[in-house]
């Protein structure tokens, strides 16, 4: 792969677009799990006679927080999952397929260059 | 009968390492198992390589000794898996073998970068590794019943636990010189089956007990653990209300280790780029999320289980950290199904699955330690980046025997200190060193090589320092050095708090106090490569990315 072929897809508007929807994307995800993570950290370090309530039967507040954190991993990593699938996935292929093409058409004409050249090079002797 | 399943265990695992060997040909098959594994079996590899004895055993005996804190050990390391599933596509476009290719693509033939990759990427697993076999050892006393004095088959303990150590050795040396990533990937995969079958069956018999009502084995564990009415709820660990405001920072320390270290683990790390593409990758950490998440689920089950049925009392006579009581519930299940030859039987079965994955941890954490000397080390700061493809095999088989000689001669040495901390230091590292790096390289035009080698060296020594001169070493009730030594000036256990902050801070001075001019063609190109996967390693790497 040429590296100015990959640079020359940086300015590319669907280039742009891909990587804003990634970083929205991961900082949506990252804001959400790191908040809500030591949002629970911090409860059962500050608010312990609110997390000792009971919730259901033995099951107090922080035992049903904590089966939440698992449950909304779960989620984000399905959310994640599906809007890569929708949103990101097409984009990136086309451009990957646009590259390939790229270096394929430049991988011709330099096989094409060297046949002349050898032509060249047999006919003159 | 533990020694007999394990040894089945060991023959078929052998059998597949020896295929592998069959199927390696090159630096694509030794470092990445040929790129050909699914996004399903490599999930499943990722969670073998994730979840250690120290988990299973180690967090279970948590939970059964202090309730709800040791909950929120399998949350963190839970949680920890968005970051790496937000940052795998981008490596595993960005990347070949190791780490250390996405730190350098930037600086481009900087050698200083792969130096500093390679040396994080070692220690971090060194640390892992000593904790992982010192386990080992200690595991084998257990089941075979010996305590201080008494001997089995004529063997001491300290024997029986050298011996064992030495056997470990062996057994990964051997899987990971001989079957490359193929046959360690085969071996997490079977590992991963057996450890998510054994702990399954575990749970479904625990709860059986209870009528499938989580409530009522709840209740019965908080009648019989000690402190009832306070078993269940925060503060029985962490934090707790005599540590005042050190105890609440080192909890929040020990948290951050957990969620940011995960990402940056190198025997994570290295087995992203086992699959065929970003989207394969995606789908692995998909399938990774799934099983580590019920598996840390069901440790509830196993560690209140054990309280309920077994009793605190009865865990803290057998091993006063807790680290017998899957083994004790084990065992008491087993006997209320099937009188006492069940308990036997699914002690040995639950035991052998104990041993089976602490083998394939350490393999993995071999593995990605001699992949980076041969690939980064070796291949890029020796021979410059023009090394022959045999003599880099060559030297990873060569490296991991040096490496895995190492381990196990530290771990003879410090195999009777309680090292439980070396893998909460491992994490931190790995949060400290790796992670810093690895975002900048990706997010931040402006990032250069001596930056990362600035990031990288101060997570590590940081967190080191840190950790030398806090009360793990000296000074507190815990320590490992006896009591009139003590030299800690700092007072929290848990070095991440400040260790990461701190890598951040010396990546970025390092960046900017630099005369080095960042390329900002080679940001755009990584940034192309890394989102769209164009010009990345695949299957076929050798005609699509060697061009690079």
């Amino acid at each position: 792969m040429q590296a100015d072929d990959l640079a020359g897809l940086a300015t590319d508007e669907r280039f742009r677009l891909l990587k804003a929807r990634f970083r929205r994307l991961a900082l949506t995800i990252v804001g959400a799990f790191l908040g809500w993570y030591f949002l629970y950290i911090a409860l059962s370090a500050f608010a312990r006679d609110f997390m000792a309530l009971p919730a259901i039967g033995n099951v107090n507040v922080a035992l049903l927080l904590g089966v939440l954190q698992f449950v909304s991993t779960f989620a984000l990593a399905w959310r994640y999952t599906r809007y890569a699938r929708r949103m990101l996935d097409p984009l990136s292929a086309e451009l990957r397929d646009e590259a390939g093409q790229r270096q394929a058409q430049r991988e011709r004409e330099r096989r094409i260059l060297a046949e002349r050249h050898r032509i060249e090079n047999w006919t003159r002797r | 009968m533990t020694i007999g399943l394990f040894a089945v265990f060991i023959v078929i695992t052998l059998g597949v390492t020896i295929w592998a060997r069959v199927n390696t040909k090159g630096t694509d098959d030794f470092y990445a198992g040929g790129r050909t594994f699914s996004g399903a079996q490599n999930g499943l590899a990722l969670a073998g390589d994730y979840m250690s004895a120290a988990s299973f055993l180690g967090i279970a005996g948590i939970i059964a000794l202090s309730g709800y804190d040791g909950f929120l050990y399998s949350i963190g390391f839970l949680v920890a898996w968005l970051l790496t599933l937000l940052l795998v596509e981008l490596m595993r476009n960005a990347g070949r073998f190791t780490m250390a290719d996405v730190l350098s693509y930037r600086g481009g033939k900087r050698p200083m970068v792969r130096t500093a990759a390679a040396v994080s990427t070692v220690t971090v697993s060194v640390f892992y590794l000593v904790a992982q076999m010192v386990g080992a050892g200690a595991l084998v006393s257990l089941l075979l019943g010996i305590h201080p004095g008494e001997t089995f088959m004529g063997i001491s303990p300290e024997a029986a636990k050298v011996i064992t150590i030495l056997v470990v050795g062996m057994m990964m040396i051997f899987y990971v010189s001989y079957g490359g990533m193929k046959g360690t990937t085969w071996v997490q995969i079977i590992k991963a089956v057996l450890l998510m079958a054994g702990t399954t069956a575990l749970t479904v018999l625990v709860l059986s007990r209870f009528g499938f009502n989580p409530s009522e084995m709840l209740g019965a564990a908080d009648a019989r653990s000690g402190k009832p009415g306070e078993f269940l709820n925060p503060g029985q660990r962490f934090a707790k209300d005599a540590d005042g405001i050190i105890g609440v920072l080192d909890f929040v320390s020990l948290a951050v280790a957990l969620v940011l270290g995960t990402a940056g683990l190198p025997h994570i790390v290295g087995r992203f780029f086992t699959v065929p593409d970003a989207r394969a990758a995606r789908t692995s950490v998909n399938w990774a999320i799934g099983l580590v998440g019920a598996f840390y689920l069901m440790t509830l089950a196993l560690g209140f289980g054990a309280t309920a049925l077994v009793g605190q009392q009865a865990i803290t006579a057998q091993d006063p950290s807790g680290n017998t009581a899957a083994l004790q519930l084990a065992q008491a299940v087993g006997e209320s199904v099937a009188g006492p030859v069940g308990g036997e039987i699914l002690l040995a079965f639950i035991g052998a699955v104990a041993f089976a994955t602490i083998l394939a941890v350490v393999s993995g954490l071999v593995l990605a330690s001699s992949t980076s000397l041969a690939h980064d080390f070796f291949g890029h700061v020796l021979m410059f980046g023009k090394p022959k493809e045999s003599q880099e095999v060559a030297v990873a088989r060569f490296s991991a025997f040096v490496i895995g000689v190492f381990a196990v001669f530290l771990a003879v040495l410090v195999r009777d200190m309680n090292v439980a901390f070396l893998v909460a230091l491992a994490f931190a590292m790995a949060a400290s060193a790796n992670l810093p790096a690895i975002v900048l390289s990706l997010f931040w035009r402006r990032f250069n090589s001596t930056g990362v080698v600035c990031g990288v060296y101060g997570g590590l020594l940081g967190s080191i320092v840190l950790v030398a001169l806090s009360p793990v070493l000296s000074g507190g009730p815990r320590s490992l050095l006896p009591p009139p030594v003590d030299f800690h000036v700092f007072p929290l256990e848990n070095p991440g708090l400040v260790s990461i902050p701190f890598a951040f801070l010396c990546a970025v001075a390092g960046t900017l106090l630099s005369r080095e001019k960042a390329d900002p063609g080679r940001y755009s190109e990584l940034s192309v490569r890394a989102l769209t996967g164009a010009g990345a390693h695949g299957q076929s790497a050798k005609n699509v990315g060697g061009g690079r």
